[in-house]
């Protein structure tokens, strides 16, 4: 199977501060894929640079076998990659509606995007009853909710989600994990960021360990759990402690 | 009574078109632009140089001036400098309006020149029992027209939407899709749009222009701005209106020795409001839970 | 104590004693400049003293404005506010009481009256500004960014429409004429330098160390103990002080006080001259002024007509051309070596040599 996503010898720094060592990574159409690590590890920096949020230092990004290192954000969008960034950016003086709308404003096809929006409405009801409050007064879970059906309103063939689970309680978790593993139905390839590794695993078709901003191991849950050097992996050794090559 | 009223009115549009033009600009890029005094001011200077031809085509090329005006000085000084900080950019947005400024002193020297764009409303009309200057009242109407047209394109057309979101979140809405070029260039467009209107409505009220004609009224509306709220498109609105209608009155009924004090009035309650409220006297709705 | 602890502990002293030294070095380039120009410059005609005494003015105000906005990083457009409330101030307390009588009505009786040496003058001329710049500081130094930007502005748009429409005290819109002009070069040269000792000396002491500090992180400096409000609150006295000296030189220089001469022109004239110079060094404060000032004399002279005489070509500016070249000039430095012509660096003598 030949991979939506390509990454290779991705390098990105801070000034002084590298964030990622040359990762190399393959997405391919249709899986999940997740990274876990700890905090610091670099698994914002990885997406962010596959969004063209932060510029690249090296290496090459290639999706649907273009190169879209260089690109800027708004145009990685058109290209078929979302990113729900840490933190549930919704924009809270705009309404649920506008949010969404905003979410296909790359978008041309005004009928589809209606029933896409109709959909969504649907799906929750509480973004129908409350679309037309401001979305900075939903709660933490129904602005999750509102980011990943936005997102998914630019119809995207990839969905990056950084830390969807962040600060949101077990029950809504799982309302979030469902939406994902939903739009996957839907044929949307899942890069997923994690720090919570149990629930990721779950999910995930493949699993990367990243850490100290390189990945450390690779593997299905299956074999991740079996690894002895998963722990080792996932919370570093003194030998392999963030910023230094093994 | 009613004739205070139309002036106050008359001069809070003005203010609050000018407010609107600095906070829409403000909006999506943090930057208090000084340079919209200039941006006022060279379309006034286009209907002078122009006031020989057909009013229409004088209003016209000075709006058309004033769009070019801000567009180029986007391109030249703005787009270099985003994302620096807010002070640095708003010593280089004195730095373009002094060289503007300064254009212009070249161009046409500093002494008054004289325009009458609007010689056509000369007269007054009667309203409601009162004498009503009839250029009072279509500045008045105008401004309410505009006011009406910003927010309808605001609130419902997909590049209004687009603006919104930029001003609350300029990162997110970028990886949303929204371009930022095209959205900045469009608040530049618009604030020009606004200057232009001013020029003609605040040139035909005074009937002269000076290389320091936009200054007087945009640092007026600066106050304005800040008093609504830095970035708050309806606070700015209404902030000049409060503006006018405060110092019209002011103007009228103040001590005459303290009436050359009213401006000082103005910049001291500034101050007051950047310490005390500085999301402005009408905090925008949803902003808090962001904070 | 063994001795080589001893001759270890010499050296470490003798180490120190020699970076104190070094310390003083930048001290020492730029009052070693500006009195060279100072010599240089009584060598020629008074027309020529005068356009230098000028640029020594400028440059008093601009160590003025860098005491605080260099130090602080934070934007202050009011000193020329400050120069004004120091020249006027001077300006009544040494003008002959006929003058006073016939220009303004208002002073209270023993203003009138009274007629003090320069000196007294001047010195009350610093301390008003500085005390009006203790009370209106008190509050905005809160601010920073944009917020002290707009609030600074105000002041000075304040303090303009005031002195404008006071007519009795200022002379409002009319000019006030009949100051003593006791300003030459080398009293204007040894305030500069005064200035620039001053400035100095404050910028070595631990208060504006810790200002320097929240200047590049106001929240670290905050949580090591910083007292950010107070510490810009000493910076923005003192270098109010300093404007009102400028503002006194200024109008003793002149003998003749417009309000408009303490507006938006002169401000942007000594922010353009600090941030090209370097607004975070005082030898960026200082190059500022040297570079402006000869560029404006440039400009000026060619304004006027000058005779190339090797070529024999007479050349001639358009006027006002110089004012636009200055404005474009301050254009191109923000927005390609924002850091300015020093980058934000001392002088030092390997700075020299390299």
């Amino acid at each position: 199977m030949s991979a939506l996503l390509k990454v290779r010898d991705l390098r990105v720094r801070y000034g002084r501060i590298t964030a990622l060592y040359d990762v190399d990574l393959d997405v391919s159409a249709g899986e999940i894929v997740a990274i876990i690590g700890p905090n610091g590890a670099g698994k914002t920096s990885f997406l962010s640079a596959i969004a063209g949020v932060v510029p690249a230092d090296g290496g090459t990004i290639e999706f649907r076998g273009e190169d879209i290192l260089r690109l800027p954000m708004e145009e990685s969008v058109r290209r078929g990659i979302a990113l729900v960034p840490e933190g549930r950016h919704v924009l809270p003086g705009l309404t649920v509606m506008e949010n969404l709308r905003l979410g296909a404003t790359i978008r041309t096809d005004a009928d589809a995007v209606r029933s896409d929006l109709e959909r969504f409405l649907d799906a929750f009801p509480i973004l129908r009853e409350r679309r037309n409050e401001p979305a900075g007064r939903l709660s933490g879970g129904e602005q999750q909710m509102l980011v990943i059906a936005r997102a998914l309103m630019s119809r995207p063939a990839m969905l990056m989600l950084d830390e969807p689970s962040l600060g949101l309680g077990p029950r809504i978790v799982e309302q979030v994990y469902d939406m994902i593993m939903d739009a996957r139905k839907q044929g949307v390839t899942i890069l997923v960021v994690e720090q919570n590794a149990r629930r990721a695993l779950a999910v995930a078709d493949r699993t990367h360990v990243l850490n100290g901003g390189i990945i450390r191991l690779s593997g299905t849950a299956d074999t991740l759990a079996g690894d002895p050097q998963f722990e080792a992996a996932y919370f570093g050794l003194r030998t392999a402690k963030d910023g230094v090559v093994p | 009574m009613i004739a205070v009223l139309v002036d106050a009115f008359s001069v809070g549009g003005l203010y609050a078109l000018t407010a609107l033009g600095i906070g829409l600009i403000f909006s999506v890029m943090r930057l208090a632009n000084f340079a919209h005094a200039e941006f006022v001011t060279v379309p006034a200077y286009a209907l002078f140089v122009l006031s020989g031809h057909p009013v229409i085509m004088a209003i016209a090329s000075s709006v058309l001036i004033a769009v070019m005006l801000a567009l180029a000085t986007e391109r030249i000084a703005f787009r270099p400098l985003r994302g620096i900080d807010p002070a640095t950019m708003l010593i280089a947005s004195f730095a373009v309006s002094m060289f503007l400024q300064r254009l212009l002193v070249f161009a046409f020297d500093s002494r008054i020149k004289p325009v009458d764009p609007l010689a056509v409303l000369a007269g007054s009309v009667r309203l409601f029992g009162a004498q009503i200057n009839l250029l009072k009242l279509t500045t008045m109407v105008t401004c309410l027209v505009l006011l009406v047209a910003l927010t309808v394109f605001l609130k419902y057309t997909r590049f209004g939407l687009e603006m919104r979101a930029a001003a609350e979140d300029f990162t997110m809405s970028r990886l949303l899709g929204v371009r930022a070029n095209r959205v900045i260039a469009t608040a530049f467009v618009l604030s020009a749009l606004l200057a232009a209107v001013v020029a003609v409505l605040f040139s035909a009220q005074t009937g002269f222009v000076h290389p320091r004609f936009g200054l007087q009224i945009v640092i007026i509306a600066f106050v304005a701005t800040v008093i609504g709220g830095l970035g708050n498109l309806v606070g700015a609105a209404v902030g000049g209106f409060l503006v006018g209608v405060v110092s019209t009155l002011l103007q009228s009924f103040l001590p005459p020795d303290l009436r050359p004090f009213r401006e000082a009035f103005l910049f001291f309650i500034v101050i007051l409001v950047l310490l005390f409220r500085p999301q402005g006297l009408f905090p925008a709705r949803g902003l808090k839970e962001r904070i | 104590m063994t001795r080589q602890d001893t001759s270890a502990n010499e050296t470490t002293w003798q180490l120190m004693s020699w970076e104190r030294l070094e310390r003083l070095v930048p001290l020492l380039i730029l009052v070693a400049v500006v009195a060279g120009i100072m010599l240089l410059a009584s060598q020629f005609g008074i027309v020529q003293q005068r356009r230098v005494t000028l640029g020594f003015i400028s440059l008093i105000s601009v160590v003025g404005l860098y005491v605080f906005m260099g130090n602080s990083g934070v934007l202050n457009f009011s000193s020329v506010g400050f120069m004004a409330i120091g020249a006027y101030v001077s300006a009544l307390l040494t003008m002959r009481p006929q003058v006073k009588a016939t220009f303004l009505r208002d002073l209270p009786d023993w203003l009138a009256a009274a007629q003090f040496d320069p000196i007294t003058g001047a010195l009350a001329g610093g301390a008003a500004a500085a005390l009006v710049a203790l009370v209106v500081g008190l509050p905005i130094m809160r601010l920073s960014g944009i917020g002290a930007g707009i609030a600074t502005l105000s002041i000075l748009i304040i303090f303009y429409i005031v002195l404008g429409n006071w007519t009795g005290v200022t002379g409002g819109q009319r000019s006030l004429m009949g100051l003593p002009t006791y300003v030459t070069i080398w009293n204007a040269g040894l305030a500069a330098i005064g200035a620039i000792v001053l400035a100095f000396v404050y910028q070595e002491s631990r208060s504006c160390l810790a200002l320097r500090a929240s200047r590049e992180d106001e929240v670290a400096a905050r949580s090591a103990g910083v007292r950010v409000v107070r510490e810009r609150l000493t910076a923005f006295v003192l270098g109010a002080f300093i404007c009102g000296i400028a503002g006194v030189f200024y109008g003793h220089f002149l003998g003749t006080l417009r309000v408009e001469n303490f507006y938006l022109d002169p401000t942007f004239l000594y922010i353009t001259m600090l941030v090209v110079g370097g607004m975070r060094s005082l030898t960026g404060a200082v190059v500022g002024v040297i570079v402006i000032s000869t560029l404006a004399e440039l400009l000026r002279l060619l304004e006027i007509g000058g005779r190339l005489p090797a070529l024999d070509v007479t050349l001639k500016a358009p006027a006002g051309l110089g004012d636009v070249v200055l404005a474009a000039l301050m254009l191109g430095i923000i927005l390609f070596r924002p850091q300015g012509i020093t980058g934000g660096r001392e002088i030092t003598l390997r700075g020299m040599r390299g």
